[in-house]
């Protein structure tokens, strides 16, 4: 039988004469921006028709629009209870960052260093709000608190907050302490630093990345947090999801929308002033 | 002279944090005063804002006491997880299929005591009818609204909803999660079967509506009608009338085989610590001048017989024995014992 010279030719040998496929071939580099793009308009589609329903002066969605008011931002503004929803949102949201930060972190902290026994089973334990669907989260905890005849407290809700935000903290700050070299600190120690001025001055600044992240989404999570709320808010404390979802059982208008666009804006605002003041890029590393 | 404020130190940042996190947790205790509290469930949009502006305080103001009024469903939820001796809500205002769920439940005492709400001799007999736990207050009819630029005149019945013509533009609900579907697929019994209870009928009524587009809520259906989305839907006359005013191409048609009530329904809860100023909140809420306030704010139709409405009001609503008279009521508490079941049956019919 005979063969051809190139199948005569060792595999590697093949291998190496076939062409190689070059990041410099137009159609991938198309198709790799296209798919970008289809993501991204995936993900800021929904933004953009809400945006556009909020500009809409029609008290309905429609499309295309017919034109550009700001009455329902005027609505919004203009209304006592979303005003309230929106500075109460923002204090719990602020307070439960503050609160799963230093717990989580702390956690991390511990779950890394501790040497404890069981410690896969305590991070998994700490996940777990996760992977609870968050409406009997929020159900669990009103009956806890009926229990305990605590009634329907504004720590109550801060606490429900931080259980489901907590996850993100640990996880973030895990991820950072995971390639953290120990030797920094005992250098620090060796050269006469105390603990506390070692984790201050060494270890936070080090993990703070992972902690930052944690502390962002930690304050989304809890700003947009709607079924843990749903049971745990007291009448005239509701939040701003809380308060949205019962404005649209009576009044679908734009009002959802100015809502929503001013709820986005805060979020992109409070990434924007944690960036300056503690600086976003170094979670960028991460 | 004022003082410029400095740069946001990290003290300085962490000393107001601090502050507004006390400040918020603590504010509720210290707002609050002695005064007893009644603790009642309430709708949101036009009637939360009327009850926080003026019914809720000028009671207050009467009966010496905080009305503390929860607006964020689900209110029965709540009820049932809270303990019967000491009940979240002391009154609960809701439609009357939950109610009859509660009642069900032991969580709403079934009726209202007459010597104890004066105001109850002066109701229709629909608001108090053995279709209803505690009182009925308000209802609004159930019938169709439709467009009234599309060419769709001289609608008369229930029936012309199945039209093919209307094929791309009808309206319906969400069944498991909407009153108005519920009673609705009752109707559909009545219409096409033996009765509200023939299910089958029902079932293969609404297999014949479809292409219908459904929605969760009644509020989403209005925008849908005033969009031109939809042309003809299942409504309630609130709904359409709370645009008067706003020359809104769309009006709300009572059907010649009657119109379905949407109760608001108001029930004491049984562990209630404040029977006296609950009992004393129902009858306030039936007083013909409460009654033509908030019937004139929300368009519902008030279930106070001695209520005179403005003429503008009185044209529209069910202000009459005449007009009462057309009132179909579901038996709710027959539907709820098989809501899981129809609940399964509805979704698979408008899944497929």
């Amino acid at each position: 039988m005979q063969t051809t010279a190139s199948s005569s030719l060792p595999v590697a040998q093949q291998a190496a004469s076939m062409p190689v496929p070059g990041p410099t071939r137009p159609y991938g580099r198309y198709l790799y921006l296209a798919v970008n793009i289809a993501i991204l308009i995936f993900l800021l589609a929904p933004i953009a028709i809400v945006v556009v329903f909020a500009l809409n002066p029609t008290p309905f969605i429609q499309f295309p629009p017919v034109g550009v008011s700001l009455r329902w931002f005027e609505k919004f503004f203009a209304s006592r209870d979303f005003m309230h929803a929106l500075w109460f949102s923002l204090e719990v949201a602020v307070l439960t960052t503050v609160s799963a930060t230093m717990l989580g972190a702390s956690a991390a902290l511990a779950l890394a260093r501790g040497n404890l026994p069981g410690t896969r089973l305590i991070v998994a334990t700490m996940l777990s709000p996760l992977m609870l669907p968050a409406i009997l989260t929020g159900l669990a905890l009103f009956q806890t608190y009926v229990l305990l005849d605590v009634g329907r407290p504004t720590w109550g809700l801060v606490a429900g907050h931080t259980l489901v935000t907590l996850p993100y903290v640990v996880r973030t700050t895990l991820a950072v302490l995971h390639n953290f070299d120990t030797r920094l600190e005992e250098a620090a120690q060796n050269l006469g630093a105390s603990p506390l001025r070692t984790f201050f001055e060494v270890t936070l600044p080090l993990i703070k990345p992972g902690v930052l992240a944690g502390a962002i989404f930690a304050f989304i999570v809890s700003f947009d947090q709607f079924p843990v709320s749903l049971f745990l808010v007291s009448p005239g404390n509701e939040t701003l999801p809380v308060t949205l979802f019962n404005y649209l059982k009576f009044d679908l208008d734009g009002t959802i929308g100015a809502a929503s666009v001013v709820s986005i804006v805060l979020a992109f605002v409070v990434v924007i002033g944690l960036d300056r003041t503690v600086g976003l890029r170094s979670y960028v590393k991460l | 002279m004022m003082k410029a404020l400095g740069p946001l130190s990290r003290r300085r940042f962490l000393t107001a944090s601090a502050s507004l996190g006390i400040g918020t947790i603590a504010a509720p205790y210290v707002a609050r005063a002695d005064d007893p509290t009644l603790r009642i469930t309430g709708w949101g949009g036009k009637w939360g804002d009327i009850m926080k502006a003026e019914i809720g305080p000028a009671f207050e103001s009467e009966f010496k006491c905080k009305l503390q009024i929860d607006s964020a469903f689900p209110y029965l939820p709540k009820l049932q997880a809270s303990s019967r001796s000491a009940p979240i809500y002391d009154v609960m205002h809701t439609n009357s299929n939950e109610q009859w769920a509660a009642a069900e439940m032991g969580l709403v005492e079934p009726k209202i005591d007459p010597k104890l709400v004066p105001n109850l001799a002066d109701v229709y007999p629909y608001a108090i009818s053995d279709k209803i736990v505690g009182v009925s207050i308000f209802t609004s009819a159930i019938g169709l609204g439709m467009r009234t630029d599309k060419g769709y005149n001289g609608v008369t019945s229930w029936k012309e909803l199945w039209d093919a013509k209307y094929n791309g533009v009808r309206g319906g609900y969400v069944i498991p999660v909407n009153s108005l579907g519920q009673a609705f697929l009752m109707m559909c019994g009545t219409l096409f079967g033996k009765g509200q209870t023939d299910l089958d009928a029902a079932y293969m009524a609404l297999e014949k509506l479809k292409p219908i587009k459904i929605v969760d809520f009644t509020g989403a259906m209005e925008k849908m009608l005033l969009s031109g989305e939809v042309g003809m839907c299942v409504i309630h006359d609130s709904g359409i009338y709370r645009y008067d005013g706003q020359n809104q191409p769309t009006d709300f048609v009572s059907p010649s085989e009657g119109v379905l009530s949407l109760e608001q329904v108001l029930t004491i809860t049984p562990g209630s610590k404040m029977k006296e100023l609950a009992n004393a909140y129902v009858n306030y809420m039936l007083r013909p001048e409460v009654q033509k306030r908030l019937a004139e704010t929300v368009w519902y139709s008030p279930a106070n017989k001695k209520v005179k409405l403005d003429a503008k009001y009185d044209a529209k609503l069910l202000t009459t024995p005449e007009k009462v008279s057309k009132l179909i009521q579901v038996d709710w508490k027959w539907y709820n014992e098989r809501k899981d079941e129809i609940d399964q049956r509805v979704n698979r019919i408008f899944r497929a």
